[in-house]
């Protein structure tokens, strides 16, 4: 049961006190401002990729080949779109922008989301790289969130979506073993699609995580960067080489005192410029993103209208 | 026991045993909640030697978890020692309605998602604290599901409605 009641602190080592014991913050909390910003940012970071992500998603819906594989796409469409209406509700929810003005900035190529959307999906072999490896990673860093945010009504919602999100993992799966049975070319293509996919999915992970990381520090974030990415190393390396796929990382080796799979140094470049939307496909995206913002407006007005026509019959 | 002279107890002790493997199922984007639960399974036919059609209904028609469901039940069906085949049937009727959840899933629902169950038109309160909840979008991350909020404690709520 959540109580209607606004907490307070009375200084910021009282609050940290009261996350190291497990306390949970509610939206209506009177929480440190730093505190509030952090895990704004970290919403809002949230919710721009899962629209960004929706808007991939949507933009393969003609191409994908195959019933069973497009009925997915259209319904992974519409779960990353309502994850992102979700996420702008509860950033929205803290006072510090609304969610148009979250939507315009996105547009506006002023806020941030993840690096794996400034890249184009160019084959439908990209396609089962992402929702194979990529939707991975993402849904590894969310369940380190999730398990111990101290942020209430993010980690209720996080339940949800990362639910979903493994089921999204289900038909990766399926994409991948289908490609990986396929013909010669299809290989072919599923290789050349690792090769692209690969660093970037790595990179998502961000670099390893600093001693002073506020995120770990207020328990917004459970676990480092870099636990979360080796983890995901030993998952992939074993399972694609199974399958007869190479890995793109030449200083990859086999551990064999540790019995564990060691990456090679990792280039973070490609990261900071996604960070500053200057990515491969950043400008394309952001400028697509934004003409479909624009040539909806009319439905924006058209609801809003009917709501001040619903407002003055009721009055 | 030998089913092809199998008595009507030994066929309803068969059933009962499918049963139990199908309720076994959860849900692909409800883990701990059975897909008996939330109303999907209609049929179970069992022909004396083993056979096996389920007859299910989709909470909505082109729901993508329709394959990955069928898949799950066979495999379950299947562990059960005198099934011999199973199939799994997708029935266009009757229609799901939300009315078909079990009050054990509508409460896990409630407790483990944050998510309400709408039933037809009528209102719907806030899993957390027992308000009533407002619409805010009838787009919720699938075609069975709507985004509201609470009018008392502020949370952002599902609700799969039908």
């Amino acid at each position: 049961m959540v109580l209607c009641m606004s907490r307070s602190w009375s200084s910021i080592d009282d609050f940290e006190a009261f996350l190291n014991n497990g306390g949970i913050v509610e939206s209506d909390d009177s929480m440190p401002d730093e505190y509030r910003l952090a895990v704004f940012r970290f919403i809002e970071l949230h919710a721009n990729s899962e629209q960004m992500g929706g808007l991939t998603e949507r933009d393969w819906i003609p191409r994908t080949p195959g019933l069973r594989h497009k009925m997915a796409v259209i319904a992974k469409t519409q779960d990353e779109f309502g994850h992102a209406h979700l996420l702008y509700m509860v950033a929205a929810d803290m006072r510090i922008k609304t969610r148009r003005e979250m939507v315009e900035d996105l547009y506006a190529g002023k806020s941030r989301f993840h690096n794996v959307f400034h890249y184009r999906a160019k084959t439908w072999g990209h396609q089962v790289a992402i929702a194979f490896l990529v939707d991975a990673a993402a849904l590894a860093s969310q369940q380190a969130v999730f398990k111990n945010c101290s942020y209430g009504p993010y980690r209720r919602i996080l339940k949800r979506i990362i639910s979903e999100e493994g089921f999204h993992m289900r038909l990766g799966e399926d994409r991948m073993m289908r490609i990986a049975q396929g013909t010669e070319m299809q290989r072919e293509m599923f290789q050349q699609a690792i090769d692209d996919w690969w660093w970037p999915a790595l990179q998502l992970f961000g670099p390893d995580s600093k001693p002073n990381d506020m995120l770990l520090r207020w328990h917004i974030k459970s676990e480092r960067n870099e636990v979360l990415r080796d983890r995901w190393v030993q998952k992939f390396v074993p399972m694609l080489q199974s399958y007869g796929f190479t890995i793109p990382d030449p200083g990859l080796r086999f551990d064999d005192d540790e019995d564990r799979w060691v990456a090679g140094p990792i280039d973070w470049a490609p990261l900071k410029k996604t960070f500053a939307n200057v990515g491969p496909d950043s400008a394309r995206r952001i400028s697509e993103a934004s003409a479909h913002w624009e040539e909806s407006a009319w439905v924006r007005q058209a609801l809003a209208a009917n709501k001040t026509v619903n407002e003055l019959v009721q009055a | 026991m030998s089913l092809t002279e199998g008595s009507a107890i030994d066929m309803l002790r068969l059933e009962a045993q499918v049963h139990s493997a199908v309720s076994s199922v959860d849900d692909p984007e409800y883990p701990g909640i059975s897909i008996v639960d939330l109303g999907l399974l209609e049929t179970i036919h069992v022909e004396p030697d083993g056979s096996t059609v389920i007859g299910l209904i989709p909470t909505f028609s082109g729901c993508p978890a329709l394959a990955i469901i069928a898949d799950d039940v066979v495999a379950a069906v299947q562990e059960v020692a005198d099934v011999s085949t199973c199939t799994v049937d997708w029935l266009s009727s009757p229609a799901w309605h939300a009315d078909r959840i079990s009050h054990e899933a509508r409460s896990c629902l409630e407790r483990k998602f944050t998510v309400a169950v709408q039933i037809g038109q009528r209102s719907t309160t806030c899993p957390l604290c027992a308000s009533k909840t407002v619409e805010q979008s009838m787009f919720g991350p699938s075609r069975c599901r709507s985004v509201h909020t609470c009018t008392g404690c502020g949370e952002t709520v599902e609700v799969l409605r039908g």
